[in-house]
């Protein structure tokens, strides 16, 4: 129930941070978003949010081929939301696919190289940390 | 080697006296052990049977890192891998202040003997070591083991 808690927490934030940035784009577009779309948008927040909150479950894999997997899983979920809204309310076009698919992934990449750089620049930093730790332990020991 | 324990509460005088034949290894370890305010962990070559092995008293600027392998606990040093009796939970408790931290659940490193962090192109962590070998800074142990360098950098 905590977890359950903590995911709905993690989910409003997302679901916040995406339609405010969506309103931004719309209003620098000059678009507007239908009902669907909003629907649809926080379906997708959802689908990432648990994703990437299964992330407890790679700690023993390494980041990249956790998030490889996890994008994977998330493509494979919102595939399968997809062929329900064809099904149960209007089918989506190719073109459809190959726009959410495009507006999922290039974020997805974005935040992954984000990520990449920082697991880079923090053993950077580390390893800066420990060389000044090393020199003050030889300087007091001599 | 008879070892004769004594505890008095009341003793403000405490001592210790070694009677020895001849000034072997274990007996310089001993009395460099008495002399270092440091804690010290012994342990037994991991080669050889434990009942069999000399005990050896490891200092642990010596160590590299401490393993936990299957119920047992090996030290890494320099000069060879040692079985340590404690648990991996108890060393952290007394090596903190000398430099240990935990970067996984087996695993507890000394980082004045780090010679690197290096992250491998599938973005795990590692920390390198003067002997060759790597261990790897598990994810969730990140936070805590950046904390540790802040901490240890302030005590410095």
């Amino acid at each position: 129930m905590e977890r359950f808690k903590q995911y709905i927490v993690e989910l409003c934030c997302v679901y916040t941070l995406v339609s405010v940035l969506g309103a931004i784009v719309n209003i620098i577009g000059g678009t507007q978003t239908s009902n669907a779309n909003v629907l649809v948008m926080f379906l997708t927040c959802a689908i990432g949010t648990f994703v990437l909150y299964m992330h407890k479950l790679f700690e023993n894999v390494s980041p990249l081929v956790m998030i490889i997997v996890q994008y994977l899983a998330a493509c494979a979920i919102c595939a399968v939301m997809l062929l329900l809204i064809g099904v149960f309310y209007e089918p989506v076009s190719p073109r459809g696919w190959f726009e959410y698919y495009r507006s999922f992934t290039i974020p997805y990449i974005v935040l992954a190289g984000f990520y990449y750089y920082r697991v880079f620049s923090e053993a950077k930093a580390q390893n800066a940390l420990i060389r000044e730790i090393q020199q003050k332990s030889l300087e007091k020991h001599s | 080697m008879k070892l004769n324990l004594y505890e008095d509460k009341k003793n403000m005088n405490e001592h210790v006296d070694v009677y020895y034949a001849n000034m072997r290894p274990v007996i310089r370890q001993l009395i460099d052990t008495v002399n270092k305010d440091r804690p010290t962990l012994s342990g037994r070559p991991a080669d050889e049977d434990l009942d069999d092995g000399e005990e050896m008293i490891l200092d642990p600027a010596e160590i590299y890192y401490l393993d936990h392998i299957e119920r047992k606990l090996f030290a890494y040093t320099k000069d060879g891998v040692f079985r340590i009796m404690n648990t991996l939970a108890s060393c952290e408790e007394m090596l903190w202040t000398y430099g240990f931290v935990r970067v996984s659940k087996s695993n507890l490193i000394n980082i004045y003997k780090i010679r690197q962090l290096k992250p491998d192109l599938n973005m795990k962590v590692y920390a390198s070591f003067d002997n060759g070998e790597r261990i790897c800074i598990n994810r969730s142990y990140k936070k805590s083991f950046n904390d540790y360098l802040q901490k240890m950098r302030g005590i410095m």
